[in-house]
């Protein structure tokens, strides 16, 4: 094989649901032992996209070669070489987390022994002990999701396919979920995962591919995307869109700004992180307007987007509520 | 926090098993068909409100049947002995209800996927999924068949007879359930699908002389349930469990034969469709 191994390798990967294009013409190459990111809002074509590579739907046109075989040719080879934990954690809800976790060792090809003794080190591996033996459907979200990755880790696979492994999750388990990453890849796992977050992409990927409306519209690593969107911004928020007005006005002479209107909201880019905050904060001081809020915060998906591909995604956005986590 | 992420426990985790060679084709097959056939029947006891549906039920269509309307109801012979098969005939078919809730449960919570996306036999998950539920069927049935017993059916299964219903009752069982699992491919909502099942299945059965004989009915009603599937299936059932002759239509004169046919006509339908269905599925 070529150096560097690629484990993924796709060329014009296509899939179409009647009219609707989900995936465009995606050309990918993931190499071997790093983390790829597809990064992009709802409804972008993410989840079509790993669905295929995980041989869950045939492409319509294009091929897709993971871990050294084809996804329609030879589906089983490549089901043996990888994991994948969908968006909804897959698991069976009337039984325990420890049943679960051996069928999926058993359905494996892993003996009664064997698989108990797996299941021991993954429930240690994953804090699953204290929930163990209560019923999936009884345990919270973020003890599901560990569960859920769990049983995608029963063996080790070549590449693991995460689709929005966090979403929604508390941050507790998405630090686990981070940190398994991070473990995995140390021990040579490549991993293909799509997020919503660019804050998620940024720490976990080696390379991030922005897709929106089914095509790959940027590409790069964390460092050149983030070269290219800009640095951390100040927002402030009007209590009304008089004030915004007023915000606008005594601002516009001394600060680059971008005014989101329905939001009564203007953004400045922040550079110097605090030091700009504390200008920006003093001349909306100086101006006598009462707002709402005043944030110094990281690049959103939508910032990524403007700045990326000079239009907002095109598909859904993302409700504000999960902007929000981004920044935070 | 704990030390679950610790680099050196995935080190161990990883070199602790290796796996077995892999077995042939069919000895994956008949593997993985029983570890997914547990799967579903370790989850009965932990659900009873689905098993309510075929127990629960066709015990409150006997009491109701049997000591409110049967008073109403004229047959030849006891109302025990009308009664009985008939509803064991509709609790064939309404398995059609449960097998296809249960497929649009595991498919729309994305268990499917979870198993589809392992390498495993495709077609043991569909295996399991069909077993599974014939299981649960006869789970029910036999509960019916007890209460039935209890309060008076006497069924005239001499020898033979007794192979022949149950055999009957497996090929409808079989049937049925195909046409649940496809059903429940087709409909995502398991709401849906419990909502579509019985408004389907609960006027066709009521129309099949499940209760009150066919002969009896106005002109519209009987012309239907006298093409009525579950006609078909009934009359069998009643023919072979108490020997009653049924008439009406060419499916009732010949009601065995003709309930033979039409499970084979659902099976050739819905079996094909099912695993293109379940090969292609995607959100």
């Amino acid at each position: 094989m070529t150096s560097p191994e690629l484990t993924v390798i796709t060329d014009g990967l296509t899939k179409r649901f009647g009219d609707l294009v989900a995936v465009d013409h995606i050309d990918l190459r993931v190499e071997a032992g790093t983390v790829m990111s597809l990064l992009g809002p709802n409804g972008a074509g993410k989840t079509t996209m790993v669905r295929m590579l995980a041989t869950l739907s045939a492409p319509t046109s294009g091929t897709a070669i993971v871990c050294g075989h084809d996804v329609v040719r030879e589906a089983d080879a490549v089901r043996s070489a990888i994991s994948m934990t969908g968006q909804f954690a897959a698991l069976e809800d009337n039984l325990t987390a420890r049943e679960n976790l051996l069928l999926m060792a058993r359905l494996r090809g892993y003996g009664r022994g064997a698989a108990s003794r797996l299941v021991e080190s993954l429930i240690d591996r994953f804090d699953i002990g204290e929930f163990r033996d209560k019923l999936i459907k009884a345990v919270s979200g973020g003890q599901r999701r560990r569960v859920d990755l769990a049983a995608s880790l029963v063996v080790q696979p070549q590449l693991l396919v995460l689709d929005e492994p966090t979403t929604g999750l508390d941050p507790r388990s998405r630090q686990v979920v981070w940190s398994t990453v991070r473990d995995l890849v140390d021990e040579g796992v490549t991993v293909l995962l799509t997020t919503q977050y660019l804050e998620e992409a940024d720490a976990l990927a080696d390379d991030i591919v922005l897709i929106d409306h089914g095509r790959a519209v940027a590409a790069g690593t964390p460092s050149d995307l983030k070269a290219r969107i800009g640095d951390q911004r100040v927002d402030v928020v009007a209590v009304d869109s008089r004030g915004l007005d007023g915000l606008v006005a005594a601002l516009s002479g001394r600060f680059d700004l971008t005014i989101a209107r329905e939001r009564r909201r203007v953004s400045v880019p922040a550079p110097d992180e605090l030091d700009d905050l504390a200008s920006v904060a003093a001349a909306v001081r100086a101006s006598g307007i009462p707002i709402d809020e005043i944030a110094l915060r990281r690049p959103t998906l939508d910032d990524a987007f403007l700045a990326l591909t000079g239009q907002p995604p095109a598909t859904d956005t993302p409700a504000d509520d999960s902007l929000v986590e981004v920044a935070s | 926090m704990t030390t679950i992420t610790s680099p050196a426990a995935g080190a161990i985790q990883r070199v602790a098993e290796a796996l077995p060679p892999r077995p042939g084709p069919f000895a994956r097959y008949l593997r993985e068909t029983a570890l997914l056939v547990g799967r579903g029947l370790r989850a009965i006891p932990r659900v009873p409100e689905r098993l309510s549906d075929v127990t629960i039920q066709p015990i409150m269509f006997t009491l109701l049947f049997l000591y409110v309307f049967g008073s109403a109801i004229h047959v030849h012979g006891t109302y025990q002995d009308y009664l009985l098969p008939g509803l064991l005939g509709q609790s064939v078919a309404f398995g059609a209800i449960g097998a296809g809730v249960a497929t649009s449960t595991d498919f729309s919570s994305g268990v499917v996927d979870r198993f589809r996306s392992l390498p495993v036999v495709r077609m043991s998950v569909i295996s399991a999924q069909v077993i599974g539920q014939i299981i649960e069927q006869i789970l029910g049935i036999v509960i019916v068949a007890g209460i039935g017993l209890a309060l008076g059916w006497r069924p005239h299964l001499g020898g033979f007879r007794w192979l022949e219903l149950v055999a009957l009752m497996l090929l409808g069982l079989v049937a049925f359930t195909w046409v649940g699992v496809l059903a429940g491919m087709l409909i995502r909502s398991s709401d849906a699908m419990q909502g579509i099942g019985f408004a389907v299945m609960l006027p066709l059965s009521f129309l099949a002389g499940t209760f009150v004989p066919i002969a009896g009915m106005k002109l519209v009603p009987r012309a239907i349930a006298e093409w009525d599937p579950l006609s078909a299936l009934v009359a069998a059932v009643r023919q072979v469990c108490q020997g009653t002759p049924s008439s009406g239509s060419l499916q009732l004169d010949h009601p065995v034969p003709a309930m033979i046919a039409w499970c084979v006509l659902v099976l050739i339908v819905c079996v094909p469709l099912a695993l293109r269905r379940f090969r292609t599925a995607s959100v």
